[in-house]
């Protein structure tokens, strides 16, 4: 498979969130502003790439060479965890400006299902390093696009009148279905 | 007023009912669903992990600092994860393949995490397993009903265990299948309904 | 100070102890794994293009080492004698790998059948290489020495309407098999007569 097909699998095809369903959590806590989403969607892509790549480096040269491949997801969300809290100080210090931005969404992170879920997927599918990079920045891209036009959307519906029992979770998920729809017109063009 | 062992247990099932209630870990809710046999699957695999955390958590909540809990428990909750992940291709290769990668992501569900440190890391031994197994069996039965209403309008049959099953295209021959129930927008629609449904009359 | 020591104890004592259990899980359950993974993978194909062979092909296998790959042969015992072999042979489809396990009658050179193991197709078009025996029974009584393409390509397999690359790449996976079954013919003869006894 090319890169551009890939690319476009990873955003479009096979979008983390509305075609694999992974990292539903902040998709529906974050996504009630703008603001939020934009931000939540920033830390992810940062995340996910550095997660993804460095995952990868060691599932290939350190599990499997010593034979430990079944201690993965134990180590994986241990590199995830700790990487989290790593990018976390280092931003404290360095960047303040960036830390403001995404500082409160960092440690919601470690929980976020897509970032673990692209890591394994990354091995799952087989990738070379090059396409495992390309697959996690390109995974992340395509959960901070549909989080962000998620968000768009659900801020109108704070203005529609909605039933009662449809109310906030209840029709988020509805409205989260209809852009499904839309992006599953991507089926099959990869 | 303190809770007796039973309510922790009963909580799980309807007051605290996951994901209706407490909405969260929804990823597996949505992803495994296409069956109600991948839910249930899925369901009891996550009951396992929820009462094995629950309980090493609870047990060990002296001696695990404050300051390192969530490491500890993630520790805990990963290696409960892989025991799992081993078993199932061991024993239940057929839904491991199914469940493909929702089987790892156990370890991030923000259920269990959620219990650890809301729970079981202040509560004795007793109560943090009926804790675990209500919420457990709660979220089980929650992804076997979306299961089974994802199953039965999208194949128009439901299969309960092995060769026992319900045709609904049988039983209404007029009956369509609606393949869009089994596919992603499907999901998220179809939670979202009965999610409306448990808001209504829980009200 | 005191702090710090237990935190540092109670992380590595706790990270031993999961890793110590789930090395242990990991050993009590490899083979049972290994045998869950053939049942079910590639059990399925295996007993399709074996049907009626007097052994269990499953459990008679043996590998060859081809190239920088470990390759798996499974012995079907036909008329008394181990004369017929099955193994899988890859080729590229519409999203990724195709695998596709033949079975090879070595006293005549001739397939006696073929089945999809693995793929990643399209549900409905491509994925009907799987559930669909129009496409791979064609490949029934070819001469290993025959090259196989689909119709369009020249060749004599009607492919899966809809589903072109799909069959291209189950007639690739075909060819491939054949053709390291010609290049490792003398080696399977030689490990093939430990069966059948």
């Amino acid at each position: 498979m090319g890169y551009f097909e890939l690319i476009i699998a990873c955003i479009f095809v096979n979008n983390i969130l509305l075609a694999q369903f992974l990292g539903n959590c902040p998709f529906l806590g974050t996504s009630k502003k703008m603001e939020t989403a934009v931000g939540m969607s920033m830390a992810v892509v940062f995340v996910t790439v550095m997660a993804g790549t460095l995952t990868w480096v060691i599932y290939t040269y350190i599990l499997v060479n010593f034979d430990l491949v079944y201690l993965r997801t134990i180590a994986f969300i241990v590199v995830i965890a700790s990487l989290v809290q790593f990018v976390e100080m280092f931003l404290k210090k360095s960047i303040p400006a960036l830390y403001a931005g995404l500082g409160i969404f960092l440690p919601l992170i470690t929980t976020n299902c897509a970032v673990m879920g692209v890591c394994v997927l990354n091995i799952d599918k087989e990738f070379t390093f090059l396409q495992a990079l390309v697959a996690s920045l390109f995974y992340a891209v395509g959960f901070g696009l549909a989080l962000i036009l998620f968000a768009g959307l659900r801020e109108r519906t704070l203005l529609a009148r909605v039933p009662k029992p449809l109310q906030d979770t209840s029709i988020a998920l509805v409205t989260a279905g209809m852009i499904s729809l839309a992006f599953f017109a991507f089926q099959g063009m990869v | 007023m303190p809770k007796t062992i039973v309510q922790e247990f009963t909580k799980g099932l309807w007051e605290e009912l996951p994901p209706f209630r407490l909405v969260l870990g929804l990823c597996p809710v949505l992803g495994v669903t296409t069956t109600m046999e991948n839910g249930l699957g899925m369901g009891i695999a996550t009951t396992f992990v929820l009462f094995g955390s629950n309980f090493l958590v609870s047990l060990l909540r002296s001696i695990i600092p404050q300051k390192v809990r969530i490491a500890c428990f993630i520790i805990i909750i990963a290696s409960f994860v892989t025991i799992v992940e081993l078993l199932m291709q061991a024993y239940a290769y057929p839904l491991y393949l199914k469940l493909g990668v929702f089987i790892p992501l156990i370890v991030v569900n923000c259920i269990v995490l959620g219990r650890a440190e809301a729970f079981a890391y202040k509560n004795k031994v007793s109560y943090s397993i009926a804790d675990g197994l209500g919420i457990g069996i709660g979220f089980t039965l929650s992804l076997g009903a979306l299961g089974a209403v994802r199953e039965l309008l999208g194949n128009g049959s439901v299969t309960v265990w092995g060769d026992l099953s319900y045709n609904l295209s049988a039983a209404f021959p007029s009956y369509q299948p609606f393949s869009f129930m089994v596919q992603a927008p499907g999901a998220f629609i179809c939670l979202g309904l009965m999610l409306c449904i448990i808001n209504a009359v829980g009200d | 100070m005191n702090d710090m020591v237990k935190m540092v104890v109670v992380l590595t004592v706790l990270s031993s102890v999961a890793g110590g259990v789930l090395a242990a899980v990991n050993k009590g359950t490899a083979s049972q794994i290994e045998a869950q993974q053939l049942t079910f993978v590639k059990g399925p194909a295996i007993k399709a293009i074996l049907a009626g062979s007097s052994n269990n092909p499953i459990e008679d296998r043996f590998k060859i080492v081809d190239g920088d790959a470990e390759k798996s042969f499974f012995v079907g015992n036909f008329d008394g004698k181990a004369n017929t072999i099955a193994f899988e042979g890859f080729g590229k489809g519409f999203a990724g790998d195709i695998g596709v396990m033949v079975g090879i009658n070595m006293d005549e050179d001739k397939l006696v059948g073929a089945a999809v193991t693995v793929h990643s197709e399209t549900p409905g078009l491509g994925a009907k290489a799987k559930d669909d025996p129009g496409l791979v029974s064609q490949f029934k009584g070819l001469s290993v020495k025959d090259s196989v393409s689909v119709t369009k390509d020249g060749g004599q397999i009607n492919a899966i309407s809809g589903a072109t690359i799909t069959s291209r790449a189950v007639c690739d996976a075909v060819d491939n098999a054949m053709k390291s079954y010609q290049k490792m013919k003398p080696q399977l003869q030689q490990e093939i007569q430990k069966f059948g006894k």
